[in-house]
């Protein structure tokens, strides 16, 4: 018997049945109790009283509200279109960084910068790059001759919406850059050697070799990030704070407004509740990925 | 030919990605009537750093900075004091059966819950206990944000470590916390830095909790002193970006600190990259 194992041994002597990591773990535990079980009990009741006391009327509402549909719809839109773009943006960037001899690490550092900026800042950003009349982008455009008199990009009904993304793009690209670079660096040379001699073209070895060997990193960089994309606020909230009109409302926007405009708190607790089923479909995924490893 | 292309693509990408950046740093030190200039002026203007000094003086910037430095240092440090000692009994004492990957996946999940859930009825706690627009509700609110990613951190960080030495010192008869501090510690020193600095930019840049735990100066943070001057009638451009180069620039200094471990953070440890 090992010195471990005799130690465990006494260890779980000495307490009998409490195990004894128990003790270590217990103080995050609570605070981590603390701070969502004990919410999420206060929300679900909260979403099932009003000031006469129990009522299921604010999750009937629900299905008449159409606000909230719109804001569930372009939630997933906005989720889905940008996590798409920055997919294979990100992975045409990593492969691209992969395969050059020289300056890669220095590459690598400016592609991720965006990330790391407070999302509140890069819309602040954006927001001076968008603006109409005195913004970068529309300067840029006058420069080359094109008129830019319609071009109202965030506060434009149609455009606002691809605005908004555009920016979650640029900002978020360079996570999928990062962890499918890692993806690509851990996966051994031999089979893409072999795929060579065989004679399979790029464009073979990509799809069925590299594609492959890629897959569960993929898996777990899609979920980590549809999972924030779900529940997008600060930079919609900067940019647009939901409008023109609704054009660009999310469901924390609708929450929030609904919660801490209106004081509607027991309306909100029921979204917010439905929210949280939305985000568990992806949390599921995403545990069962990381439960693979 | 091909390398050629290839690296002009790379080097594009980069462009993009930092052009913006640099665009907000120029705004920042332009006088008002370069920043209107059109076409706009990517050189060649005269810098002031006026719209610093006034962020600073006429807004009470100050204030908010040292704010945020106080809610993340201090989400930090408390995340850390319960996470370490919670992965190490998570890793490396004996559990029932299922017992710590089940305790695991359980913390992680509290990892996944949307802020805008959460948010709803810890602003009706704290208001009952009277917390609100006070540093200890959102140093309260961030922990929760980032304990569970300590101790997923950690758990692989220990793991990561070799039984043996610890196994000695026990048999020596060092005591468990002994060994923690004074074996694992040190060893896992690198990690636990990286983890702490991810845990810092996190509370640095968090928006949504400190826009609503705080709305009085007395709490506010730096995303939400921009916010302010974001949502006015008129925007002050010249203040907005002195704001934003100043909220952004410990957290790329930070973040160079940790580039190592950028991919095993993101990916809440799944990656060792």
């Amino acid at each position: 018997m090992s010195a471990w194992q005799m130690t465990a041994v006494r260890e779980m002597r000495k307490t009998r049945r409490i195990p004894p990591g128990l003790i270590w773990v217990a103080p995050a535990l609570l605070v981590l109790a603390t701070l969502s079980i004990y919410p999420l009990l206060y929300l679900i009741k909260v979403s099932l009283t009003d000031i006469h006391g129990f009522t299921i009327a604010h999750y009937a509402r629900l299905f008449h509200d159409r606000s909230f549909g719109v804001a569930v719809g372009q939630t997933l839109l906005y989720a889905s279109v940008a996590l798409t773009l920055e997919f294979l943006l990100g992975l045409a960037l990593a492969l691209l960084v992969d395969s050059l001899a020289r300056g890669r690490a220095l590459i690598r550092v400016g592609i991720l910068a965006p990330m790391l900026l407070p999302p509140v800042v890069a819309a602040v950003i954006w927001r001076l790059i968008y603006n109409p009349e005195f913004g970068v982008l529309n300067g840029m455009l006058r420069q080359l001759g094109f008129n830019t008199a319609n071009l109202t990009w965030t506060s434009g009904r149609l455009t606002a919406m691809l605005s908004v993304i555009l920016v979650d793009v640029w900002e978020w690209t360079p996570f999928f850059f990062l962890l499918l670079g890692a993806g690509l660096q851990a996966i051994p040379a031999e089979p893409i050697e072999a795929a060579r001699v065989d004679g399979a073209g790029y464009w073979r070895t990509l799809m069925d070799v590299i594609m492959p060997l890629l897959k569960p990193t993929i898996l777990l960089a899609l979920l980590l990030r549809s999972m924030d994309l779900l529940r997008i606020f600060d930079q919609i909230f900067i940019l647009t704070q939901g409008g023109p009109g609704s054009a660009t409302e999310t469901i924390s926007l609708y929450i929030y407004r609904t919660a801490f405009r209106f004081s509607n708190f027991g309306y909100a607790a029921a979204m917010s509740f439905i929210a949280l089923m939305i985000t568990m479909l992806a949390a599921r995924g995403l545990m069962r990925v990381m439960k693979l490893r | 030919m091909k390398t050629l292309l290839k690296y002009a693509a790379a080097l594009l990408a980069v462009a993009m990605a930092l052009a913006p950046i640099y665009w907000l740093v120029t705004i920042s030190l332009k006088r008002e009537i370069d920043q209107f200039a059109s076409p706009p002026l990517w050189l060649g203007f005269t810098p002031t750093f006026r719209h610093y000094a006034g962020i600073f003086v006429h807004d009470a910037f100050g204030r908010y900075f040292l704010n945020s430095v106080i809610v993340s240092t201090g989400s930090t440090m408390i995340a850390i004091g319960l996470g370490l000692p919670a992965a190490y009994g998570l890793v490396r004492f004996r559990w029932p059966r299922d017992w710590a990957r089940g305790i695991s996946f359980w913390i992680l999940s509290n990892r996944m819950l949307p802020p805008i859930v959460t948010i709803v009825p810890l602003f009706l706690m704290l208001r009952q206990v009277r917390l609100l627009n006070s540093l200890i509700g959102l140093i309260l609110a961030d922990t929760g944000l980032n304990l569970p990613f300590v101790i997923w951190m950690m758990r692989g960080f220990i793991e990561d470590l070799p039984r043996e030495i610890e196994e000695a010192a026990l048999l020596d008869g060092e005591s468990r916390m002994g060994v923690l501090l004074r074996i694992v510690l040190p060893l896992v020193r690198p990690g636990l830095a990286a983890t702490a600095v991810f845990c810092l930019i996190v509370a640095w840049n968090e928006f949504l909790f400190a826009l609503i735990l705080s709305q009085t100066q007395t709490a506010m943070t730096v995303p939400v002193g921009i916010a302010g001057h974001v949502t006015q009638y008129e925007i002050q451009w010249g203040a907005m970006s002195a704001a934003g180069v100043v909220a952004m620039l410990p957290v790329l200094i930070f973040a160079a600190a940790a580039q190592r471990y950028f991919v095993r953070g993101l990916s809440l440890g799944a990656i060792k990259g």
